[in-house]
């Protein structure tokens, strides 16, 4: 595990280099370019708005758009972050199999260059805060601390499944579904008080859920999470980082060989 | 005799940051007892183990077989001295490349162990990493990152990347709009001039034109004359014996023969002649008995092709076929060195003897003996017959009544005097105007080994003299 983190600080300018060269390769060549991944999740929140809370007219939320904003921008983040980094190896292809690479730079570069994403649409979150009259509070000043404990969660589940998507290539479609069903076991379309009291514990055990939760409270109510969710997303990230290493570790030196 | 130049150039070597290993001087390879083998399925790409197919797999244990191995090293050692240039060779899928993998770091092995001193640079495939969308100077800069240079030290480098791989006005454009040229000479130049210890090189110097060809050539003699390790695989058995201290005769994962270059390769060409003498043999046994069905609709264009040498077979000249009116038939055809040895494969300078047996079915008038020779490519060295050399032949009388007269007659030639290639044998029994008993074309192939790099196509007997004019 040590020796993933100091290779990842070794070759801390080629992760550096690959999340700029992802970033850009994305929308090279389309013309708005850059502005896609602004406009990709507001045109989600569009659909999303329409559909909840006009035709469906299922929430009570005041200024949905917003609350939707403020739970899609991570979720994002997550599920693209997640399925590119579960790819990241079986796809890396020549780098795999005929250059000396460190493999684990692969999904943890899926991850930073989602992350960069979700990062430039924040000034873009809380512009549209100020236009509706609301002021960014407090909360604010814990957001890195609970990115970069998503982070650590993230990086641990990207480095598990990317290894084991190399052995079993059913895990990027089961992964598939997975967050499809996951997006909506978060309270991203709705708020926590729309869930049945019987139901309420799911959230609590649904890691992804008490991190959207918290980016609630920091971006809509403006208050820092609750501790306790952040200790328990701690520990779950850091014991998450720990497997993911160790499955990565177990499975590493047959890439070249299955790639 | 060493020159002065030769130590200032020698690099003092560079402290390796990372874990520790054992205190080898810098360079250095050390390969220990080392094996390394493949699953079956994953050498033919065939399945990717599905979740599925693992719980299968321990459920019938039987069913799905998991030894199914194949060996791809078998407890190699290698040792290699800072500065030393070892050439692996051998056959395909002889374990070369996968050796080299081991040492780079790529592939893990199995048992035994792998040591390494030194910053490697392996040019396994070049331009692995290039990213097809981004400029060639994005792509020196990552994939200097990925080498494990700094941006500085890139920045410094940058203009003579640049310069060697002759791409001063495409270092802007993405590499996908490269020739296929351009992408290997950037990733040679990029793999050379991250200063490596040690140099892996898996035949990728064939890159570029003879300008840049020539190019590399001086590199790799200079990384020599600069003390550098180099490890090559290749099939070019010359750049071997050129640059190499040391050959290593890989067969099927065995290290077969090991030692000074020259030795090696000569012990490699001679198992892989009998190796190929004995394949061929079974090719040209097989092919003989069997008429093509190309061959027998040219039959009506017969007359005028059957003058050896002038023979236009439609698309293909070396598609091998038989034809003619059977009124004459060949049995058998050999090939036989000077001392009547049969075989497929000759020295340039050889005795070579072409022997025809056949036998007659029908009373025919008279007889013409023809011989061709073609190079693979369908140019024909040589051909000629028995009536352009004004011969008559004799026709073979049956030695009892009843029995079908039967003859042989045989096209001895002095000196080979080919070129080193592969090549074929026509043999033909005609009449006078053309007409064609048996044809045999491009049936039986052979080999020419040994010949100096000569140009052209043919060697003849010659010698030089030298004088001064006063």
């Amino acid at each position: 595990m040590f020796r993933n983190l100091t290779e990842l600080w070794r070759f801390r300018a080629l992760v550096w280099a690959l999340v700029g060269r992802h970033l850009r390769a994305r929308y090279r060549g389309s013309l708005l370019g850059f502005v896609w991944s602004f406009l990709n999740p507001l045109c989600l929140i569009a659909v999303y708005s329409l559909v909840f809370s006009y035709y469906m007219r299922a929430t009570d939320v005041d200024n949905y758009p917003l609350f939707l904003f403020a739970g899609l921008l991570p979720w994002i983040w997550f599920s693209s972050g997640l399925l590119e980094a579960t790819a990241a190896i079986s796809s890396g292809g020549s780098l795999i199999t005929k250059a000396m690479f460190p493999p684990h730079i692969l999904p943890v570069v899926s991850v930073l260059t989602n992350l960069a994403n979700f990062i430039f649409a924040i000034p873009l979150l809380l512009g549209f805060m100020l236009l509706s009259g609301m002021m960014p509070g407090v909360g604010l000043v814990v957001l890195p601390v609970v990115i970069l404990i998503e982070l650590v969660f993230l990086v641990g589940l990207g480095l598990m499944f990317s290894a084991l998507n190399v052995h079993f290539r059913d895990i990027q479609h089961i992964l598939g579904n997975l967050l499809t069903l996951l997006f909506f076991l978060c309270p991203i379309v709705y708020p926590v008080t729309n869930v049945p009291e019987r139901f309420r514990f799911t959230l609590v055990l649904n890691p992804v859920a008490s991190f959207t939760q918290m980016y609630h409270d920091i971006f809509l109510k403006g208050t820092f999470p609750q501790l306790s969710v952040l200790l328990i997303a701690l520990c779950v990230s850091l014991v998450t980082f720990l497997v993911g290493n160790l499955v990565f570790n177990r499975y590493r030196e047959s890439f070249a060989e299955l790639v | 005799m060493s020159s002065p130049a030769l130590n200032q150039q020698t690099i003092p070597p560079q402290p390796k940051n990372g874990p520790a290993r054992e205190a080898l001087p810098s360079g250095s390879v050390v390969i220990d007892n080392v094996s390394k083998r493949f699953r079956k399925h994953t050498l033919q790409r065939k399945s990717y183990t599905t979740v599925k197919s693992s719980i299968l797999e321990k459920i019938f244990k039987s069913r799905y077989p998991r030894n199914n191995y194949i060996a791809a090293l078998n407890s190699i050692s290698l040792n290699v001295a800072p500065g030393a240039s070892v050439g692996l060779i051998g056959r395909n899928g002889s374990g070369k490349s996968t050796l080299l993998k081991l040492i780079s770091g790529i592939y893990r092995p199995d048992s035994g162990s792998v040591k390494v001193q030194g910053r490697i640079s392996a040019l396994i495939e070049l331009g692995a990493g290039f990213h097809p969308d981004f400029s060639g100077r994005e792509n020196i800069y990552l994939g200097g990152v990925m080498y494990g240079l700094t941006r500085r030290e890139i920045d410094q480098k940058f203009d003579t990347i640049v310069q060697y791989a002759e791409l001063e006005d495409f270092i802007d454009d993405p590499v996908r709009t490269y020739s296929s040229g351009m992408y290997m000479r950037l990733g040679f130049s990029l793999a050379v001039h991250t200063e490596p210890d040690i140099l892996l090189v898996d035949e990728v110097l064939a890159v570029g034109d003879a300008g840049f060809i020539h190019r590399c050539h001086e590199t790799i003699s200079e990384f020599r004359r600069r003390g550098k390790t180099m490890i090559f695989v290749t099939h070019d058995l010359d750049s071997v014996a050129r640059w190499c201290d040391e050959a290593i005769w890989l067969d099927k994962g065995n290290v077969k023969d090991r030692g000074e270059p020259r030795r090696v390769i000569d012990n490699y060409l001679l198992g892989v002649e009998e190796k190929e003498e004995l394949e061929l043999e079974e090719r040209n046994r097989l092919s003989a008995g069997i008429p093509s069905a190309v061959a027998e609709q040219l039959t009506e264009d017969l007359s005028s092709a059957a003058r050896l040498g002038e023979l236009n077979v439609a698309e293909d000249p070396t598609a091998p076929g038989k034809w003619g009116n059977g009124e004459v038939e060949i049995v058998s055809v050999k090939m036989l060195d000077g001392a009547g040895e049969a075989k497929w494969i000759f020295h340039a300078e050889e005795q070579t003897t072409v022997e025809v047996e056949f036998v007659v079915h029908e009373e025919v008038p008279e007889l013409v003996f023809g011989i061709g020779i073609l190079r693979a490519d369908g140019i024909c060295a040589h051909g000629t017959n028995t009536d352009i050399e004004g011969l008559e032949v004799p026709l073979p009388t049956a030695t009892q009544p009843g029995a079908k007269p039967r003859g042989v007659f045989r096209f001895v030639i002095e000196r080979l005097g080919l070129l080193d290639d592969a090549y074929f044998i026509d043999v033909a029994l005609h009449r006078k105007d053309g007409t064609p008993y048996d044809y045999h074309h491009c049936k039986y192939k052979f080999f020419v080994r040994g010949a100096r790099r000569y140009h052209g196509i043919y060697a003849p007997p010659h010698h030089w003299e030298f004088g001064e004019l006063k």
